[in-house]
């Protein structure tokens, strides 16, 4: 009696801290200040109403330009577990400052999936980039939405609206889903509101941000619906003679569920997915920690790349967060260059967002704004 | 030190606690958490709370299906519906053998196919089959090598396969075209296995056969044993069926759901808290290694160990993985279970993907091989659940003895697949 006494409140013990732990890092808030250029703020609930309220229901910041043109959107956080793609929508809200067209930026796609880690995964529940005034933390994240919102899995997962079979856990995967069901789940409604928006906003492409393991074929590069197959071939061309080797692969139609796809075959427009390295997915990466992710030193990694297992090459410098952080904002300013170049009535120009070899200069942390010093009315929490 | 050097420390203290443990007589399961807790603190990660509770929780749903599908199959058998089918099948098909062995390797490979779980296979037809073959005077630990080994191959069959899925989302490739090269190898070598295992086996002597069954109760009859089957089959169909219009019920709410209607047709009153309590009971050897595997593969993740044992097996010679994957994968398969898939299954699919094999085939053949692993120890989950649900008194070691032919034989058929992998790709066509 006494055994079990002591295994039920050691059992309670756990359950309490741990609790407790899983509840601050799931409601841990992140602010946004809305920079100068932002026109106002929306939700994702206000392009389909089955969305508002929910856990899902995330903050659309809209940049507008003075002159009318083109409208783009920028999802950061399909996959929060690659932080880089979060960090650039920051940016690009705080920062960015539109001349022509509009700019539709999402800092958590599937905010749902940024509030849990991955059991087994052993994430960090949270991380910091250093700043000027003290550093900002951010919920780590997952690849799939959290079971907490979204449960039971299906034995098998059936894409909609092609029935093609996924692995079961894809149903709660955000670049799975496209373009979602009005009637389906969380993540599927999520997917079927940025449809939504989209189609009200007249977007002409949105633009996918990701990171990868160094394992994974589709890395460092553009992947783009037939539809944008020329304007990424050219950003990939300008990026990898100026600043960086990108490449760029066509969406493949035999895939389904993804972006790059259903985006461009279910409305008018089209996306481009992009790709940085990220050592931290890697399944042979060694100890998992905030290190790793922002660091993106890995020796498991670098002695698999010595035998020739990686797509990406990767040294004792490893693959920084500035690193992965400036290579999607040069990507962006230059697909959007060559956009307003071949489209100067629905051009979209942004300045004020840093290229490539400054985020690796200055840090990401340079371009985070202070909440404690902003204006209450331009912060918003993810 | 080295992050190299620290993650070796750390997997050899966990070895080191896990055998310490082991011979302090301490069970499986909390072995594994020692060898746990022992890895964390070594490693620098002292008692990581958040990381323990969040490993548990890794299997949570496969425990669910477990407990649910129990309890179905335990009140089925409470009602007296598990005898009146071995009286009847035993009945119809005792003068013809072939047949019989056919018909009972589908029987084991259905449920196993459909729910991706090969427990569900040995709790749902596994005691059936057993005493079918008891009175074909099969021995139990064959019987039940049967049953494992079938069952294993029912969980690598299509449509869902939790290896081939696992690893194929863990590389971003689409679960497609998986259907024939699963399906081929598994009914082939399920029919080898119970045929090759079988041998011997006499017609039953039907009279003294039903003289020692239990006698089922005088209502009972084939609907209402089907019905609840039925409804369990229907609930899986209408969710593959009309993917769109159905709700996701999951499948612990479908055992459910077949146990209630188990309940409410039975002709004799069901003591429903004594049966749920010895379910439980029964499961929870079970549901504490699950618990804890996942604990370990957290600690091991958190550490560094699991990159460890990941960049070793992928850094070795090509023709040294392919020719000892009839250890690695049945040997990850015990420690890891499914967590075997992304731990070795996708660095192991990056590595035939470039050096040009077929990763659809070449998967495909290591996914009949991992099941095998669920007999070997130290989780030996499937194989301990076998022995327990048909109630085999003999030493394990004589189990596994008598899984040895067709383990063989499904290793070699497995890694004929992954070096034929390129040449059997005109397989990936469904």
């Amino acid at each position: 009696m006494t055994r079990k006494f002591v295994i039920i409140v050691l059992g309670a013990a756990l359950a309490v801290f741990a609790g407790l732990d899983f509840y601050r890092s799931r409601h841990l808030r992140e602010p946004v200040v809305a920079g100068p250029g932002v026109a106002r703020v929306k939700t994702l609930g206000d392009y389909f109403s089955k969305v508002k309220g929910t856990v899902n229901d995330c903050n659309v910041y809209i940049l507008e330009g003075a002159q009318p043109g083109g409208a783009v959107l920028v999802l950061g956080g399909t996959h929060p577990e690659e932080p880089a793609t979060r960090l650039v929508s920051w940016i690009l809200a705080e920062n960015g400052i539109l001349e022509q067209g509009r700019l539709f930026v999402v800092c958590s796609a599937n905010r749902s999936a940024s509030t849990v880690t991955r059991p087994s995964g052993a994430y960090p529940d949270s991380f910091s980039i250093p700043t000027t005034w003290g550093g900002q933390t951010f919920r780590m994240g997952d690849r799939w939405s959290n079971p907490l919102d979204q449960w039971p899995d299906p034995e098998v997962y059936i894409h909609y609206p092609t029935g093609q079979n996924l692995a079961y856990m894809d149903g709660r995967n955000l670049n799975r889903t496209w373009p979602g069901r009005p009637g389906g789940t969380l993540t599927e409604k999520t997917t079927h509101a940025f449809m939504e928006l989209i189609r009200t906003e007249k977007i002409d492409f949105v633009i996918d941000l990701h990171e990868a393991e160094l394992q994974y074929p589709v890395i460092s590069t553009i992947v783009a619906h037939p539809k944008g197959q020329d304007l990424a071939a050219m950003a990939s061309m300008v990026l990898s003679g100026e600043e960086f080797k990108i490449g760029v692969e066509s969406s493949p139609e035999a895939l389904r569920g993804l972006s790059h796809r259903e985006i461009g075959d279910h409305s008018d427009a089209f996306t481009l997915l992009f790709e940085a390295p990220e050592p931290f997915l890697d399944a042979t990466r060694g100890r998992t920690d905030a290190k790793l992710l922002l660091e993106g030193k890995d020796d498991f990694v670098v002695r698999a790349g010595k035998r020739g297992l990686l797509f990406e090459t990767i040294d004792k410098n490893g693959w920084p967060i500035d690193v992965r952080v400036g290579r999607h904002t040069s990507t962006i300013l230059t697909v959007l260059d060559l956009w307003t170049l071949d489209h100067p009535d629905r051009g979209v120009i942004l300045k004020n967002v840093p290229r490539y070899a400054e985020v690796i200069e200055k840090g990401t942390g340079a371009f985070l704004k202070d909440p404690a010093s902003a204006e209450s009315k331009t912060i918003h929490y993810e | 030190m080295s992050m190299p050097e620290t993650a070796a420390l750390v997997l050899g203290a966990m070895v080191a606690a896990y055998i310490l443990a082991k011979i302090l007589k301490v069970s499986t399961e909390l072995s594994m958490l020692a060898a746990a807790l022992v890895g964390a603190a070594v490693g620098g990660a002292g008692f990581p709370v958040r990381h323990i509770v969040e490993g548990a929780f890794t299997y949570l749903d496969i425990c669910l299906i477990f407990i649910t599908a129990t309890l179905f199959m335990n009140l089925l058998k409470e009602s007296g519906g598990v005898a009146f089918v071995i009286r009847r099948v035993l009945t119809r098909f005792h003068r013809r053998k072939a047949l019989l062995f056919v018909m009972l390797a589908l029987l084991l490979l259905i449920p196993g196919a459909l729910t991706g779980a090969g427990s569900v296979t040995v709790l749902i037809t596994g005691s059936l089959v057993a005493t079918v073959l008891g009175y074909m005077n099969i021995p139990r630990a064959r019987a039940a090598a049967i049953i494992f080994i079938i069952a294993g191959l029912s969980a690598a069959a299509p449509p869902v396969s939790l290896w081939a899925m696992l690893t194929a989302a863990g590389v971003n490739m689409p679960y497609v075209g998986f259907f024939l090269p699963l399906l081929v190898p598994c009914v082939l070598l399920a029919l080898a296995t119970i045929f090759i295992l079988s041998r011997g086996a006499k017609p039953a002597d039907l009279e003294a056969a039903l003289r020692e069954l239990p006698e089922a109760p005088p209502k009972m009859n084939w609907l209402k044993v089907a019905a609840p089957f039925a409804l369990f089959f229907a609930l899986i169909l209408a969710g593959r069926m009309f993917p769109f219009g159905f709700p996701i019920l999951g499948l612990p709410l479908m055992f459910a759901a077949a146990a209630v209607v188990t309940m409410l047709l039975s002709p004799v009153k069901i003591p429903f808290l004594d049966v749920a309590g010895r379910t439980v009971h029964q499961l929870l050897p079970l549901v504490g290694t699950l618990t804890c595997v996942g604990i370990l593969v957290q600690i091991m993740t958190l550490t560094g160990a699991r990159g460890l044992i990941a960049i070793t097996v992928v850094t070795l010679p090509v023709t040294v993985v392919i020719l000892t994957l009839f250890l690695t994968l049945p040997i990850s398969e015990a420690v890891l279970m499914w967590g075997a898939a992304p731990v070795l299954g996708v660095p192991l699919v990056l590595l035939f993907n470039t050096i040009n094999l077929n990763p659809i085939v070449a998967l495909a053949g290591m996914s009949v091989i991992w099941p095998l692993g669920d007999a070997i120890p130290p989780t030996a989950i499937i194989g301990r659940l076998t022995v327990d649900t048909i109630g085999m008194k003999e030493p394990y070691g004589k189990f596994l003895k008598a899984c040895l032919v067709p383990a063989l034989l499904i290793i070699l058929a497995g890694t004929l697949m992954v070096f034929f992998s390129k040449q059997l790709a005109f397989l990936t066509v469904l």
